[in-house]
């Protein structure tokens, strides 16, 4: 067990006619001892990278990489105490569960061979796969694949799990299942984690902590609840929350917040934290709009409802302020799904102050997050 | 419904024409070989008398096979000898250099691909004269190994089969990367990076993940490469000439002319003994080459 440091981490890979694509910019995180640490951001963003850094795949351009205070760099990916799982399993076809879990404690140890039978064994027993053993990946489900491979990484007793993925080739009730799982066992094992997921959901349900990455860069770093109440800026607003966030942009008049289609005011201790900012995109929760029958305050507003999505608990609802427009601007609100709304029916949409984000529209910077009475004290006591 | 449609009024006079061309294509292509078979079992009398793709009734014998494997024998032992290693270190270099070519990153590889990519398309005639004269003055295997041909009592003449197999691995390497850098491109790069992971050096991948991997494609250059090297004349003419290191090829050339009359049902007879190896090859690879093919 110990303490991973990613310490300005940067990569930078030359293409053949010299260009520079950096595809991770000066990632800074400390993984705590036993953390489970997500890595997430869309596609592309640079976050397999940094893992493939991480495990010694993929060279260090610059920054430095410890290992319990260690510098690993330079190490060979088998010499770095970390065990990685693909996204692909990566399981070796011509071989029995037994030999591809055996394989590395073969290549990497000088263990005998009862040893290694016995810690295989082990491992499979724990994860449910005993009477697998001499079976070849091929003849395995999905999800016993996706155990082999985890089987793998836990044989080697590693300081370190990288997991690239794991779950994205499982079925959607298999791959929640394997969740809970996953988290059950590293709590187990107590074994430092780093998580590499483009799934916000998994982000937000398995991590101890979440590090958004965008465009190599680092977003934020934090707990899932962090992220998703104080986000530390607009991408991260958006990224983080199913359904996303939804923004307007406003321009300040005054005490109000002026949008195409509405004005709302503030009180002028949001004014005072806007400052002399003109500029600013207007963010709200879809779950924090409350829906209501008539307008009875500066912050209700009449719309339409143009679409209904319901799934089942809940109602999501996409409201307009345009009904006549063939495809119309909506924005999203969820509402209990007993109620009874109906595509085309008239609602009032009052947006609280105290819920609303503002963020800086040049830089996205987060100017003023949702004040967080109740959600701060659940995000600290994670 | 349509299929069963047209199977029922089958016999269209559309459906007769297509059999009736099948047919002919049938025996057109395997009437020569009907024929050949036939006169290797006909005296030199029978021959005369018959039409080559009619059986002789009163003529029949194996005498013919049994002079030609008779004549062929030492040819035959030859062939083996130089075509089965040819075979398997052609087939085992072209697959270490495509592993290397392919599942290991490093500077420049593409030229180098480049250069075996070249090698395959370098004509046997262009290169007679240069190797004779490497091997003959370059390499001179019958002077270097002197000791083994007295040792074996194999005599000189074999330096020239030994020149032969060396040619042909040579020659067959660039074939052999190419076929198996194809397949190993399709070998998944995470799979790789796992055994790397697993702290299994580039060796021991090639010998533990890979070369298992690789048995379909095996087949393949197996059976490609033992076609080829079996059935090549111009370089044993060249390289081993005439003497007790003649190869099967060489031997089928002069079978059955010494007589006043060409003895055309020998001939037909020392043919088909010496097709017959690359066809039992193909009878036991034929399974796993299909498999290669299709990969």
């Amino acid at each position: 067990m110990a303490e991973l440091e990613l310490d300005d981490l940067t990569k930078v890979f030359v293409e053949d006619d010299g260009n520079e694509i950096v595809a991770v910019d000066g990632v800074d995180v400390t993984v705590a001892d036993g953390e489970f640490l997500v890595l997430v951001g869309p596609s592309g963003c640079g976050k397999s990278t940094t893992l493939r850094m991480i495990a010694g795949l993929e060279s260090i351009t610059s920054g430095e990489l410890r290992l319990a205070g260690e510098r690993i760099n330079e190490r060979k990916p088998a010499d770095r105490n970390t065990a990685m799982v693909f996204q692909s399993y990566a399981l070796y076809p011509h071989m029995t569960v037994k030999q591809n879990m055996s394989f590395g404690l073969e290549e990497s140890t000088d263990m005998p061979a009862a040893e290694i039978a016995e810690t295989v064994t082990e491992a499979a027993e724990m994860m449910g796969i005993g009477d697998l053993l001499d079976r070849k990946p091929g003849e395995l489900s999905g999800g016993q694949q996706q155990r082999v491979a985890l089987g793998r990484a836990i044989v080697r007793d590693p300081e370190v799990f990288l997991m690239d993925e794991p779950l994205s080739n499982l079925d959607a009730k298999l791959r929640s299942k394997m969740r809970t799982e996953l988290q059950r066992l590293q709590d187990d094992l107590d074994v430092t984690t780093i998580y590499v997921t483009h799934d916000q959901t998994e982000a937000m349900t398995m991590g101890d902590r979440i590090a958004v990455l965008d465009d190599g860069v680092l977003q934020q770093v934090g707990t899932p609840l962090e992220c998703y109440h104080e986000p530390a800026n607009r991408f991260v607003a958006d990224f983080i929350g199913e359904p996303a966030m939804n923004f307007f942009e406003v321009e300040v008049q005054g005490d109000r917040l002026l949008a195409e289609d509405f004005a709302y005011p503030v009180s002028n201790e949001t004014l005072s934290t806007v400052g002399d900012r003109t500029e600013l995109s207007l963010g709200i929760r879809p779950e924090d709009i409350e829906l209501r029958t008539e307008a009875s305050s500066p912050h209700d507003f009449e719309t339409v409802v143009d679409v209904v999505e319901p799934t089942g608990d809940e109602n999501n609802l996409y409201l307009t302020f345009d009904p006549d427009a063939s495809e119309p601007d909506t924005f999203i609100a969820t509402t209990g799904g007993m109620n009874r709304i109906e595509a085309g029916q008239p609602i009032v949409a009052h947006v609280p102050e105290d819920a609303i984000h503002l963020f800086d529209a040049d830089t996205g910077q987060a100017v003023k997050n949702r004040s967080l009475d109740d959600a701060e004290t659940l995000g600290r006591a994670v | 419904m349509t299929q069963t449609r047209l199977d029922d009024d089958g016999l269209s006079l559309d459906r007769i024409g297509i059999y009736a061309i099948l047919l002919g294509l049938v025996v057109f292509y395997l009437l020569p070989l009907e024929a050949g078979i036939v006169t290797s079992f006909k005296t030199m009398r029978a021959y005369g008398q018959t039409a080559p793709f009619l059986p002789a009734l009163g003529g029949f014998t194996v005498a013919q096979w049994s002079s030609a494997v008779d004549q062929l024998s030492a040819g035959l032992f030859n062939s083996v000898l130089m075509a089965v290693p040819a075979t398997v270190f052609s087939a085992l270099l072209g697959s270490m250099t495509a592993y290397g070519l392919t599942n290991i990153d490093w500077r420049g590889q593409v030229g180098v691909y480049v250069l075996f990519v070249a090698g395959i398309f370098v004509p046997y005639q262009a290169v007679l004269v240069p190797l004779k004269r490497f091997w003959s003055q370059w390499a001179p295997l019958h002077i270097w190994l002197e000791p083994i041909w007295n040792l074996t009592g194999l005599g000189t003449d074999y330096a020239g089969l030994l020149a032969l197999t060396i040619t042909h691995i040579a020659y067959g390497i660039p074939i052999c990367t190419l076929l198996f850098r194809s397949y190993y491109k399709s070998v998944s790069d995470e799979m790789v990076e796992a055994a790397r992971l697993d702290g299994a050096s580039i060796r021991r991948i090639y010998r533990r993940i890979i070369l298992p991997l690789s048995v379909p494609m095996f087949a393949v250059t197996l059976i490609y490469q033992f076609t080829q090297i079996w059935n090549d004349l111009l370089f044993a003419l060249i390289i081993v000439g005439p003497g007790d290191a003649s190869v099967i090829t060489q031997s089928l050339i002069g079978i059955g002319q010494s007589e006043a009359v060409t003895n055309f049902p020998l001939q037909m007879a020392a043919a088909f003994v010496t097709a017959l190896p690359t066809l039992l090859v193909y009878i036991f690879f034929g399974e796993q080459f299909a498999k290669g093919v299709t990969a």
